[in-house]
């Protein structure tokens, strides 16, 4: 009997403890919510609409570039390996530059109306424009550089004042083939085919080469400026950002690495 | 801080120290029921019992009077102990190295139940409660049951070491000595 009780209270110990340690083991059943790290991006974008029309002043439908405020900016790792050199590119245009239009101008500004360009905000197909720029007007800072190894390097000529220099020796072009959402951002990807020249050679004819290059291009919305004289305007921002390689456009210089960047920062008003 | 908190984790301390001798005690009784000894050894595994229950409630009091240190006045004493019955009862588990009182050996089993049955209380809570809701506390429970059952295995198995095996063996060196005495002369 005693040992009837023994074994009674070892197998009620043992029910009770299993007990304590299935209850102490089950987790709790609980909803799982899969955890969404990088919540799918919903785009905002207006419907604005910006044309340059032909650029007239005072009419506040036509956009005009503002180029005392807008910039062509390059950047390349030093000898291919070290940090950024940097610069920019003083003369700068929204034309698009056709084979007739490859001259020099005598002038000062613009030498061709920055109007090849147009962009709707909702509609990217509709979207295109153009861009130059003037090898020769590189800006590091360096006056010695800039006017030296910048222009041996690039196979151009140098600045001669009062004088815009567009011809082939000296330009180098874009031109959208394709500009598209970005599924990603509120901005666009856009194709566009670089135009640069061969290298230069006296005796061998230019051969401008052109590739397909794919950039980003971001839209800093409309606003309204008020001045603290004059009448209020409207101004909006394009940026455009690609990378090319140099060596496609057979620049053989050692200095800079094969990947050049480039930033675009075109200000707009419609003054 | 909520004294409820205090007052939970002196419960944990005691359940640590006292609820898992229940299960060693029927193991115990059990196991030694089915081993092919002589009966003088079954009883005497049987009645370490009671020995191993009042070492553990020494190790218990030790550490209420490490914790206590140095202010062992009556006034912190009773502000310090939060479950006065439980401590009680567990001191008295020292009582279980008289004779009078540990040769009675169901004795330690019922002291000690009292403790299991703090465990007991909040595994029937679990049972009452709606499936899906917090089970920390019976989880605590089993941690420290376990602790329990680890301490008091230990406890008896030293207890076993020392009576089977270190004092015969004391005993025979005395022996041996007490015999070689004469010959120095």
């Amino acid at each position: 009997m005693k040992h009837l009780n023994s074994k009674t209270l070892l197998i009620a110990l043992l029910i009770i403890s299993g007990y304590g340690y299935f209850v102490s083991c089950t987790r709790n059943d609980s909803l799982i919510v899969p955890l969404q790290l990088n919540p799918p991006f919903t785009a905002s974008r207006g419907n604005n609409v910006h044309l340059p029309g032909n650029m007239t002043a005072g009419n506040t439908t036509e956009w005009k570039m503002d180029k005392s405020h807008s910039s062509v900016l390059w950047s390349t790792n030093y000898v291919g390996a070290a940090g950024l050199l940097t610069g920019r590119f003083n003369q700068f245009g929204m034309h698009d530059v056709t084979t007739a239009k490859m001259l020099t101008y005598p002038a000062n500004g613009q030498p061709l109306k920055d109007t090849s360009w147009a962009f709707y905000e909702s509609d990217p197909a509709k979207t295109y424009f153009n861009g130059y720029v003037q090898i020769n007007t590189s800006n590091t800072g360096e006056p010695g550089r800039d006017t030296g190894c910048n222009v041996a390097g690039m196979n151009t000529v140098k600045i001669r004042q009062g004088i815009q220099n567009l011809s082939d020796t000296n330009l180098a072009k874009i031109k959208t083939t394709k500009v598209e959402f970005d599924p990603n951002s509120n901005g666009y990807i856009v194709t566009l085919d670089l135009t640069w020249h061969n290298k230069y050679s006296s005796t061998v004819a230019l051969t401008p080469i052109t590739k397909s290059i794919v950039g980003h291009l971001s839209y800093v919305t409309k606003k309204t400026v008020t001045p603290a004289t004059g009448t209020p305007y409207d101004v909006f921002g394009l940026q455009l950002k690609f990378s090319f390689n140099c060596r496609d456009f057979e620049i053989t210089s050692t200095s800079i690495s094969d990947k050049i960047d480039i930033e675009c920062n075109m200000n707009f008003n419609n003054k | 801080m909520d004294t409820n908190f205090f007052k939970y984790l002196q419960q944990l301390e005691v359940m640590a120290f006292f609820s898992g001798f229940p299960l060693l005690y029927a193991l115990v009784i059990v196991v030694v029921g089915y081993l092919q000894k002589k009966p003088e050894v079954k009883k005497k595994l049987i009645s370490l019992l009671p020995y191993t229950y009042a070492v553990v409630g020494t190790l218990y009091i030790g550490l209420q009077i490490r914790n206590l240190y140095p202010n062992y006045a009556f006034e912190n004493i009773k502000n310090s102990i939060l479950h006065p019955f439980l401590f009680f009862w567990a001191c008295l588990s020292i009582s279980f190295y008289l004779p009078v009182i540990n040769k009675r050996i169901v004795l330690s089993l019922l002291h000690s139940l009292v403790f299991f049955f703090i465990l007991l209380k909040d595994l029937f809570i679990n049972i009452s409660q709606k499936s899906g809701e917090d089970n920390s506390i019976v989880r605590n429970d089993m941690k420290i049951y376990t602790d329990s059952l680890l301490l008091n295995t230990g406890v008896y198995f030293l207890t076993i070491l020392i009576v089977f095996f270190l004092v015969p063996l004391i005993k025979k060196l005395k022996t041996l000595r007490s015999h070689k005495i004469p010959n120095r002369f």
